[in-house]
Order: C-alpha cells, then sequence, then structure tokens
C-alpha cells in the first residue's frame, strides 16, 4: 500500500515540478504571462473544461469514460434557451430545468452503462450522437440571444475579485477531492477500477456507485453548460463539440490510470492548469496555435514517459 | 412467433445480425423511395465510405489487441495531405499512392513502440499523436488545399468490371484481414494478447513484438484509406475531417469487437461502416427532417448496440 | 430488431412532407429579409448614423508601425488562407502593418475566443476577425476595445457596438439574388433544386438561405425547392450528400446550390462523376481555382463569390486608416489601396462590393 501512495504522490509530484518549470519558462518568454489579470482570465476560460474534469476523473477511476459529456453540455445550452424563450419560464425556472435534464442524461448514460452492460466507450459514443441530435433537432438550430444582464454575472462577472465561476469551480473540486479521498463512495470507486468483479463479490454497491457517477457527469456537464451561456451570452446546438476529448487529456495528464484504480482529483487539477497555462504562454510568446497544439500533444507524451521511467527505478 | 425469431437472432453472431439489419434498412426504405435500392445509389453509399470501413479493419485489430487509436483521423489527414503533395510536385503517380501506406506504417511503428516499450496507454499516446498531427498538418501546409492534381491519379475512380474501385478495395482488405486474423499464428497471437496478456506471454508470445506489428499494419492500412479519401475528389482538404475517429471506433465496436479487446471480427466492423452508411443516406430518402437526422442516427447506434447487448446475454 | 423498427417508425413520424417544405427552408434563420428588386440596380443602401464601438484611451497609433492579428473562423481552409493572402498584400503595400494569422481548426465559438483573448493579452495594436457567433464573440471584443485595441471584422460580422468597421464582401440580399437569379437562368424558373450548406448553425449560411427564400417567393416563384442538407465544411461528406440527392430525386433533380466554398466544389464533382453536366446544375459559392477543372470542361457554367484576396486586403486597408484615425464615424466612402473608394453602408460597414459571377469567359483572369 505505502508502494503505491509512493508512486502516486510521484506522478502528481512530477506533475507539479512540470508546471513550475512550464511557468517559469513561459515567464521569460513574455512579461504579460505571469500577472494575476491574466491568471484569473485564464482560470475563467478554463473553469467549463474543468468542471466536467472532476467527475470525469471519477469516471476513470472506475475503469469507465464518458464521451457524451460535450454534448451533454450542448443539449443543457439549448434547453436553457428553449425553456426560458419559447416556452416562456422564468429564467432560473429554465436553469433548474436544464441542470435537470443533464442529470438525467447522465442517468440514462449510467442505466445503459450497468442494468443493459454495454460497455462505457460504446454507450457514450451512442450517446454522444443522440444527445447533439436532440440539441439540433429541439433547437431547430437557432440560437437563443438576448438573455438578461444579472444572467452574464456567473459568466463574465467577478466576486471579490476572481471571476465568479471559479467560486462554483472551486466548490465542485472540493467536493470532488473530499468524496473520492474520504468517502466509502470513493473506496468504492478505487475498488471498481482495480477489479470490479471482487468490489462486487466484496459486497459493495458496484451499480449503484457506477450509476451515481455518470448521473454526476451529466448534472455537472450541465452545470458547464450554464457557465457557459452565461460567458458567451447565446446558445447554439454545435456548443462543446469536441470538449471531451480536452476533458479526458486534462485527466489522463493529470495521473488518473485509464485503465482505473489509480488517480486523484489534486492531479486533474494540475494537469488541467498545466494544459492551460501552456496554451496561454506560448501564444503570447509568439507561437501560433496550432504549434501549441503539438507543444501539448509532446507534452502528454513526455509526462507519462517521465513518471513511467521513475516508477520502474522506485520498483527496483 | 416473435420469440422464435428473436431466439434464432440471439444464436447468430453479431455479423448475422448487422446483415439483417442492412437487409430491413434496405427493405423498408426501398419501399419508401425505389430510387434507394437502384444500383447507382447502392453503389455510392459504398465508395463514398469505403475509406470508412478499411479504416476500421486496422482499428479492429487495434481494439482486438486491447488497445485503442484516436489519432487515426488526423493520420488519414495527413497522409492523404502528403499524397497530394507528391502527386501535385511531379513525383510518380505510384509513389504518392504508396508512400501514405509506408509512412503510415512508419509513424504508427512509432506510436507502437511508446505502447509496448514505453508502456505509455494507448489512448495517452494516440490522444498526444492526434494533437501532434492535426496541428502538424495547419503548420506544414499553412492551410491552403492542395488543387491542381495531375491526370491518373483518382485512383478512387477507377472501374474494375463496372465496380469502383474503393468497393474492391473494401472487400479485398476485409477478406485479406480475416484470413490473416483466423489462420496465421499472427492472428492468434493478437486475441490471445488482447484476451489475457499475462498468458499470451506465459504461452511465449511476445506482447510488445505484437502490439508493434498490430499497430504498424494498422498505419499502413490506415494508409490505404487515406489513399482513397484524397483521390476521391479534384481538391484535397487540408484540415483533418472532424470527429472522423469516432465513426471509425463506432464501426469496429459495433460490428462486434469488444472494447475489453480479445474478442471480434474484421467482417463485423466492414458490416458496421456500410450500416451507418446506409442509414446516412436513407434518412434523406424518408425525408426524415434535417434538424432530426443526428438524433435518429444516435438512436439507431443505440438500438444496435442495445439489440447486440441483448443476443450476447441470450446466448449466454 | 424489434427496437429498430419501433426506431424507423419513430423516424417516420418525424418527416417533413414536402407539402410542409415550401413553408420555410430548412436552414435559414428566421431573422426578417429585405429581398432585393427582381430587376434593374437597387439604390445603395444610406450610411446612417456610425453604430460601431471605440476604443478606450487608444494610444495615438496615426503614421506609426501597427502589429496586427487576424483570427478567422479557422484555418485549414481554401477560403480563409486566400484572405489572408490578400492581407499580407496590403501590409507589404503599407509597409507600417505587420498582420500575421491564427485561429482555431474548427470553427469552434469558444476556440476562437480564447485566442482573441490571448492576443489581448499579448498586446497588438489592432484584431482583425471573422465571427463564428456574432453574439458570442462580442464579449471578448468589447475587451479588445476597452483595452484600446481598434478592432475590424470581415466576413463574418460580431454585434455592432463590439467592434469599429466590417468591412462586408457583399450584402446578404445581394448574395441571394445573384444565387437565384443565376440558379433560375440555369434550371429554368419552375426548376427544382436542392441546398448543401456547412451547419444550419453557420450564421452567414443560415443568413443568406432566409434571403434567398424571400427574394425567390418575390421574383422567381415557380422555382421549387426540395430540401437543405448539411456536411459541415468537410469535403467528403458534401461530395456524398449532393450525391443522395441525385440519386434520391433522380431527373426532378435540376440544381443543387452549393451555400459554401467547401460544399460547391464536392457537388460539381458529384454531377460530373454521375455524368449529369448539362443536366444538374450547380450554382453556389466557391473559390475560381476550385471550381477551374469544372467550368473548364463545360459541367458546370459559373461560380459565384467576391474577390476573397480583395477582401483580406479591404481589412488591412481599413484597418491602417482606423488606427490613423483618418476613417471616422460619418464618413461615406473610404479609400482602399488598388481597390479604389468603397462605399460605407449600414451605419459601420464598409462594403466591398456586389458578388462577382466567374464563367469560363473570365475564370482563368483569377487565381485565388
Amino acid at each position: 500500500m505505502t508502494a503505491v501512495t509512493r508512486v502516486l504522490v510521484r506522478h502528481e509530484a512530477i506533475l507539479a515540478i512540470l508546471f513550475v518549470v512550464a511557468l517559469f519558462v513561459l515567464a521569460a518568454q513574455s512579461d504579460r504571462f505571469l500577472t494575476t489579470a491574466n491568471l484569473l482570465n485564464q482560470a475563467r476560460l478554463m473553469t467549463e473544461v474543468g468542471l466536467i474534469a472532476i467527475p470525469m476523473t471519477f469516471v476513470i477511476v472506475t475503469g469507465g469514460i464518458d464521451l457524451s459529456v460535450g454534448s451533454i453540455l450542448g443539449l443543457c445550452a439549448i434547453l436553457v434557451g428553449v425553456f426560458w424563450q419559447n416556452a416562456g419560464l422564468p429564467l432560473p425556472a429554465a436553469i433548474v430545468l436544464s441542470l435537470l435534464a443533464g442529470t438525467l442524461a447522465g442517468f440514462a448514460n449510467g442505466v445503459i452503462i450497468t442494468r443493459f452492460r454495454v460497455p462505457p466507450l460504446i454507450a457514450t459514443l451512442a450517446t454522444l450522437a443522440l444527445y447533439r441530435g436532440l440539441a439540433e433537432g429541439i433547437s431547430q438550430a437557432r440560437s437563443v440571444r438576448g438573455y438578461p444582464a444579472w444572467f452574464a454575472t456567473l459568466g463574465q462577472g467577478e466576486l471579490l475579485g476572481i471571476p465568479s465561476q471559479l467560486w462554483l469551480f472551486a466548490l465542485v473540486a472540493i467536493v470532488g477531492i473530499f468524496i473520492l479521498r474520504f468517502t466509502t463512495f470513493g473506496r468504492t470507486t478505487y475498488a471498481i477500477g482495480n477489479n470490479e468483479a471482487a468490489a462486487e463479490f466484496s459486497g459493495l454497491a458496484v451499480e449503484r456507485t457506477k450509476l451515481l457517477i455518470y448521473t454526476a457527469s451529466g448534472f455537472v456537464s450541465a452545470l458547464a453548460a450554464i457557465v457557459f451561456v452565461s460567458r458567451v451570452s447565446t446558445t447554439r446546438s454545435d456548443m462543446g463539440t469536441g470538449i471531451e476529448l480536452e476533458v479526458i487529456t486534462a485527466v489522463v495528464l493529470g495521473g488518473t490510470s485509464i485503465f482505473g484504480g489509480r488517480g486523484m482529483v489534486v492531479g486533474t487539477l494540475i494537469g488541467l492548469c498545466l494544459m492551460q497555462i501552456l496554451q496561454n504562454g506560448l501564444s503570447l510568446s509568439g507561437v501560433r496555435g496550432d504549434g501549441t497544439t503539438v507543444v501539448i500533444g509532446a507534452v502528454l507524451i513526455v509526462a507519462v514517459l517521465i513518471s513511467n521511467v521513475l516508477s520502474r527505478f522506485s520498483n527496483d | 412467433m416473435r420469440s422464435r425469431l428473436s431466439h434464432t437472432l440471439g444464436t447468430l453472431g453479431q455479423e448475422i445480425l448487422l446483415v439483417v439489419v442492412i437487409l430491413a434498412l434496405f427493405a423498408v426504405v426501398g419501399s419508401v423511395n425505389a430510387r434507394f435500392l437502384s444500383q447507382h445509389n447502392l453503389t455510392s453509399i459504398f465508395v463514398g465510405n469505403a475509406y470508412i470501413a478499411v479504416a476500421a479493419i486496422g482499428m479492429s485489430l487495434v481494439i482486438i489487441s486491447g488497445n485503442i487509436d484516436v489519432s487515426i483521423g488526423a493520420l488519414i489527414g495527413v497522409l492523404a495531405v502528403i499524397s497530394g503533395l507528391l502527386a501535385t510536385n511531379g513525383y510518380p503517380i505510384w509513389l504518392a499512392w504508396l508512400a501514405p501506406l509506408v509512412l503510415g506504417a512508419l509513424i504508427n511503428t512509432l506510436v507502437g513502440c511508446l505502447i509496448a516499450y514505453a508502456k505509455v496507454p494507448s489512448i495517452i499516446a494516440t490522444l498526444a499523436m492526434l494533437s501532434i498531427l492535426s496541428g502538424g498538418l495547419i503548420t506544414f501546409t499553412g492551410g491552403r488545399w492542395i488543387s491542381g492534381l495531375p491526370a491518373g491519379y483518382q485512383l478512387a475512380q477507377f472501374r474494375l468490371l463496372d465496380v469502383p474501385s474503393p468497393v474492391w478495395f473494401m472487400i479485398g482488405m476485409t477478406i485479406l484481414a480475416a484470413l490473416l486474423m483466423r489462420y496465421t499464428a499472427f492472428g492468434r497471437s493478437v486475441y490471445a494478447v488482447g484476451s489475457n496478456a499475462e498468458a499470451a506471454r506465459a504461452s511465449g508470445i511476445s506482447h510488445a513484438a505484437t502490439v508493434v506489428k498490430v499497430f504498424a499494419i494498422h498505419g499502413a492500412i490506415g494508409g490505404v484509406a487515406a489513399v482513397l479519401f484524397a483521390t476521391q475528389l479534384q481538391v484535397i482538404q487540408s484540415t483533418v475531417p472532424v470527429g472522423l475517429e469516432l465513426v471509425i471506433i463506432t464501426a469496429s465496436v459495433v460490428g462486434g469487437v469488444s472494447i475489453l479487446g480479445g474478442v471480434g471480427t474484421v467482417f463485423g466492423s466492414t458490416l458496421a461502416a456500410i450500416l451507418f452508411a446506409a442509414i446516412g443516406s436513407s434518412l434523406i430518402f424518408l425525408n426524415v427532417s434535417a434538424y432530426w437526422l443526428r438524433a435518429v442516427q444516435g438512436v439507431l447506434i443505440l438500438a444496435t448496440v442495445l439489440a447486440d447487448m441483448a443476443r450476447r446475454r441470450r446466448t449466454g | 430488431m424489434k427496437r429498430l423498427m419501433t426506431a424507423l417508425l419513430g423516424a417516420s413520424l418525424l418527416t417533413t412532407p414536402a407539402a410542409f417544405a415550401q413553408s420555410a427552408w430548412t436552414g435559414g434563420d428566421g431573422q426578417p429579409t429585405t429581398p432585393l428588386a427582381c430587376s434593374g440596380e437597387s439604390p445603395a443602401p444610406e450610411p446612417g448614423e456610425y453604430n460601431g464601438g471605440t476604443p478606450t484611451n487608444a494610444p495615438d497609433r496615426k503614421g506609426k508601425d501597427i502589429k496586427v492579428v487576424d483570427i478567422p473562423k479557422l484555418v485549414g481552409v481554401g477560403y480563409f488562407a486566400s484572405t489572408s493572402s490578400g492581407m499580407a498584400e496590403a501590409a507589404k503595400e503599407l509597409g507600417s502593418v505587420a498582420v500575421s494569422t491564427d485561429g482555431p481548426t474548427r470553427a469552434n465559438i469558444d476556440e476562437q475566443i480564447t485566442f482573441i483573448d490571448n492576443y489581448i493579452t499579448s498586446g497588438v495594436d489592432g484584431i482583425l476577425y471573422a465571427a463564428n457567433d456574432p453574439v458570442a464573440i462580442a464579449p471578448v471584443l468589447k475587451k479588445a476595445l476597452d483595452a484600446g485595441i481598434n478592432v475590424v471584422g470581415y466576413d463574418a460580422d460580431a454585434q455592432a457596438d463590439a467592434r469599429q468597421w466590417f468591412v462586408n464582401q457583399a450584402l446578404p440580399n445581394g448574395v441571394a439574388k445573384a444565387m437565384m437569379d443565376q440558379l433560375a437562368k440555369e434550371i429554368g424558373e419552375e426548376g427544382s433544386f436542392a441546398i448543401v450548406t456547412s451547419t444550419f448553425t453557420t450564421p452567414n449560411q443560415a443568413r443568406w438561405i432566409s434571403e434567398m427564400q424571400a427574394y425567390t417567393e418575390k421574383c422567381h416563384p415557380k422555382l421549387k425547392f426540395l430540401e437543405t442538407v448539411e456536411a459541415q465544411e468537410d469535403n467528403i461528406l458534401s461530395f456524398n450528400q449532393a450525391q443522395t440527392l441525385i440519386n434520391k430525386y433522380g431527373d426532378e433533380l435540376k440544381g443543387i446550390l452549393g451555400m459554401t466554398s467547401v460544399a460547391t466544389p464536392a457537388a460539381a464533382e458529384a454531377v460530373q462523376q454521375n455524368g449529369l453536366c448539362g443536366k444538374v446544375s450547380v450554382v453556389g459559392l466557391a473559390l475560381p481555382n476550385a471550381m477551374k477543372p469544372y467550368i473548364n470542361s463545360d459541367c458546370i457554367q459559373s461560380t459565384i463569390l467576391w474577390n476573397t484576396v480583395d477582401l483580406g486586403y479591404a481589412a488591412v486597408e481599413v484597418m491602417r486608416q482606423v488606427a490613423d484615425g483618418t476613417l471616422k464615424p460619418g464618413d461615406k466612402t473610404v479609400k482602399a489601396g488598388r481597390l479604389g473608394e468603397l462605399p460605407i453602408v449600414n451605419q459601420s460597414q464598409v462594403l466591398l462590393g456586389q458578388p462577382k459571377i466567374f464563367t469560363k469567359a473570365d475564370i482563368n483572369d483569377f487565381d485565388f
């Protein structure tokens, strides 16, 4: 157990070192990078991906995957607009209903995966198409605009000098850290990822845990949709396309094993920040977008390689 | 009556199920609009999507070996551009057709080595490749399209016995791969590595060498797909088709390749690719409202997956 | 199997009978339309009062070297490759502007916003953009104005107060008139046609489709709209979709309208590969270079587009004059280098001109 913990700490530690190195290198490249205003602004831009990455860490720790998060985001974004403008509901009610719909979409994923025993990758590939299709069908490809000014506070405003959505993100992250680290639920999550059959035999609530995790993934995707709509003040059915790959990159960069059983929310957070500062810092030092994409791919491999090499040494 | 039908279906393989579904789809759509069944329309359904079916063959090998590749769409984009550049810069046409195969094999051998020897999980290695290839492509081409392709380059427009060449490629490569998987030691080792890596190692199969070979073959097949992709029109776009990797993976897994590895055939993936192509075309023939098209596609994918699960459970 | 049948039944419930399809063309944006007169020149619209934004505390850039970044909807398509070559041309001519193009590889509103945000932080003098969404991009453009950066749009606009000027390639009702007049000329007043567009959410295409419907009802009432299909910004998908339309409608289909520079050549290719040259017309927006093979072989008669190189050129010219302060609210025209005087319309837009119809007679004179 201690050996396992050591390795665990190691990957997150390596990542943290990498993060600090990147921070210094990028700061040396551009004097506009390491400023409070820029960093807070970057944090604002990464909130949607970050929010979804928290439940995704749980999903991947169980050995599963959720590819439908981007489509749930799109669907919920559309629903806010449709409930508010077409159905004439007050905006808060529209938001609550949209959150419910996202939760339901996640629950449906969970049911398909646990009750019908469809592998998560296939199940969520199918719902990725389905939910995006629903978003397109329901909206008839129309945008909904003209939200009241108060709604923009969430995505564009500040609270105590910090972008408002960051408070929400911090809350979700802390809840995530707490549950995965300190509760029975968290221990069951790891147990499922290590050996699902064994977890079932030892009487753990495997099905219920997985169902809850996928439901939470849907709920948080809906939350991200609300933040996103508030930030850009419009809804479109193509919102969140491809976000699933960004989220998964952040999670696996953060040291969560794609085979399940290993990973921490803190690692995900570091992975996320590393990705964001690379994108921002490289852009500020004059690297174009396509170059940045290449660098992020390379960093992903290097991070895993370093941690592989070091863990081999520590085993010897 | 119904129970006997479902029982019969239950005892047959995924391939039979797919054939039945495809035939049923053809019958239904054909009865609504007889033009759907014209030889001309059937040919164009196959031709336009053959490159997806071809790429899905390689993907099936990768998934059977217990891995995954999310970079295949980007690889096809890059190889297509390279092929086009060779052709427009005066190199012999056979070289423009052959180079993608060799380069695809080389690039994926590298990826295979990362996975097999450096122990980078396949999803991470290929996520990174996705970034590197798609970013690198833009850097390299500057976003320009390739036009002015020489006469005789359009391999995908050739016909043999009045059947377009992509169809021959699709059928030929499916049969070749099926023979390879069924009757050679290599094929058996791929299944062995995917179903139980430990046992495979114990029985003297080199896990690493098998994975590298699988990826190399997958890369070469991706090269064929890229040539079919590049030679269909008289212009080659220099962006990676969005979401192509998901379509290819979906074809493989719906075709009965278990995402957990060790199970599946290449026939299934080809049939599934044909099914998806037919669905896309048939929905237009059925006058499904364009806004709802993607939702219906999602439902159909989900239905196929659930039917497969039900079948598997009945056969136990 | 039963589920599949249920799904198919469900699918047929979603069917849009052709009778309803006539009521609204799929893919339009449902906004009010202003169709032009059926024949004769329409009077140029009045410029009206300036409604663009103003940068806060912009430094005096008159005559100084400026650093400009161009952020198109996406990179990797021929269309924006040619606008950026026009920008480079103007920058070279002026000598005092450094312009570079950078943008997302997918037409994605979120990524575009992030790009702009990063360039604001890095401190450029001017931002040129082609918006993926007019509303979504507005907050970040306003932020640029607040930072004292000059903001000029081209190709696809944002909300007017989020930028200073917008270089409009052609007014939507002008595009609609050019497309539908050309279609009616090629397939006759009673032909049937279908549309291939990128996605239903792309604002420019949705705007044009709505204007095309309005203009058709007014001036070519007997043309018969069949359906619109989506083909993303994807060559092969566009080709497949055009192919499906040809197979579905057979002889009934007389024309295909391509709404993007990706869809139009792919539709032309489908017509050519089916041996339907002269039987099915393709009318649409496309770069001349991409259409040369089809027009030179007499398979397709025309392609419609503004000069995209000129569009990029004009955008940089306008940016230079905005930075100099020589283009001011209330001006009626603006001088744009080799393009001469361009008129100002719609309060804060610079109009490049009318869409041009390229035919075999002149298409080989252009290289973009």
